[in-house]
């Protein structure tokens, strides 16, 4: 009996091995950082109404001049305080402490009307319908698909960058993001994480962790992208924004 | 009545189909997870078990297990090693599948494909459920190559 339980260990052992050396030669997109950061890793989420997920997408680009539309938040949900805080941040993202807005107007590169939209440093993100989505899009606020990359390929909102939070090069993305927008009034600008909608949590995880290193005005699109392509928004099936 | 008995379910015949059959399904079932970790990463992190650091380190290592594991039925070595440890993933499997059937939280499982199917929450409580009945049919399928094998290994010692 002893001998079968040391031939198990040599199994997991030799299973341990090749998948650290499968995982060091895989591409981006399939590699996965061995301490993944995952917030509510072990706590069951509300069912929500809409369970029916579609996680990718084949449809055609249908480039559709969006509407402009009142910006009017129409918030529904609010982010508990307290997740994802400095303390659980993953390795590289330096701890920044969240300070209150220094002026209740976000500014823009083009002085444009999205004031509704201000910083919430006390939460990680809101949630927001089709109507302001399209408001912040028509404004050329940054949109981030936490979705997997290969999915983000086959249709994306335009002008969305890919941001999968299951993939290993996330980390260096959100640095080279807080890089490019280094100053606080960068920081205070709109950003929308978006995913597949219904119970999809990639983008819910995505604006923890912005929230963790000073991105205060991150929105989740709750609907995500099938709710997006419901709408006509308009949509790119390229591997660039 | 004999057939009915244990000698009907430790015959050679039954063995060898019964202990390739659970080899190929173990080696198809790892192959999509190690063609994709990240999205079996996703699939165990549904389950809302795993702590978060060890989610990805399980998704890496689970599926060369289970191919090791595998292969290791089909070729006919290290039989018993291979068997506890098939048993004990199923084991886990229905638990884990099991907790949550009892949470309400409908998941897909990710047992042979980590692509999301994008089912509607009434049809994933009903393929948990079916994928419950699935790994008990599996562990009987463990349970008889491990029967036979104890009986065979039995039958070959010389009487002291």
């Amino acid at each position: 009996m002893k001998r079968p339980i040391v031939q198990a260990v040599i199994l997991v052992l030799a299973s341990l091995v090749l998948a650290l050396a499968a995982n060091a030669l895989a591409s981006r997109q399939r590699k996965v950082v061995l301490a993944g950061w995952y917030p509510n890793a072990t706590t069951v989420a509300p069912r929500t109404e809409s369970s029916q997920v579609s996680a990718t997408s084949s449809q055609p680009a249908a480039v559709v001049t969006p509407a402009p539309a009142p910006v009017v938040p129409t918030t529904t949900t609010l982010a508990p305080p307290n997740v994802g805080r400095a303390s659980a941040r993953p390795d590289g993202l330096k701890p920044v402490p969240h300070t209150a807005p220094a002026n209740s107007q976000p500014p823009t590169a083009n002085s444009v009307d999205i004031s509704k939209f201000q910083q919430h440093p006390d939460k990680p993100y809101i949630e927001v319908a089709f109507d302001d989505v399209n408001a912040l899009h028509a404004k050329g606020v940054l949109f981030l698909d936490a979705r997997r990359t290969s999915v983000y390929e086959q249709g994306h909102i335009a002008g969305a960058r890919p941001f999968s939070v299951w993939e290993s090069d996330l980390d260096e993305k959100i640095n080279k993001l807080f890089e490019e927008r280094s100053s606080p009034e960068q920081q205070a600008l709109p950003i929308v994480a978006y995913c597949s909608g219904g119970d999809c949590e990639d983008s819910h995880m995505l604006a923890q962790k912005l929230w963790g290193i000073q991105f205060n005005n991150v929105y989740v699109y709750k609907d995500g992208f099938p709710d997006w392509q419901k709408h006509g928004g308009a949509v790119r099936t390229r591997a660039t924004p | 009545m004999k057939w009915l008995g244990r000698s009907w379910f430790t015959q050679p015949w039954l063995t060898i189909r019964v202990q390739l059959a659970l080899g190929a399904l173990f080696v198809i079932a790892a192959l999509p997870k190690i063609a994709d970790p990240p999205s079996f990463a996703h699939m165990i992190y549904n389950y809302r078990l795993v702590p978060a650091n060890l989610i990805n380190i399980m998704a890496l290592t689970m599926p060369w297990v289970e191919l090791l594991a595998g292969l290791a039925l089909i070729l006919g070595v290290w039989k018993r090693a291979a068997l506890m440890l098939i048993g004990a993933m199923l084991v886990v499997f229905i638990v884990a599948i099991g907790i949550n059937l009892g949470r309400g939280n409908a998941i897909d499982c990710g047992c042979f494909n980590v692509a999301d199917a994008g089912k509607s929450y009434e049809q994933r409580i009903f393929d948990m459920k079916a994928d419950v009945l699935r790994d008990l049919g599996m562990l009987l399928m463990v349970a008889q190559v491990w029967v036979a094998e104890t009986s065979r290994s039995a039958a070959a010692k010389p009487p002291l």
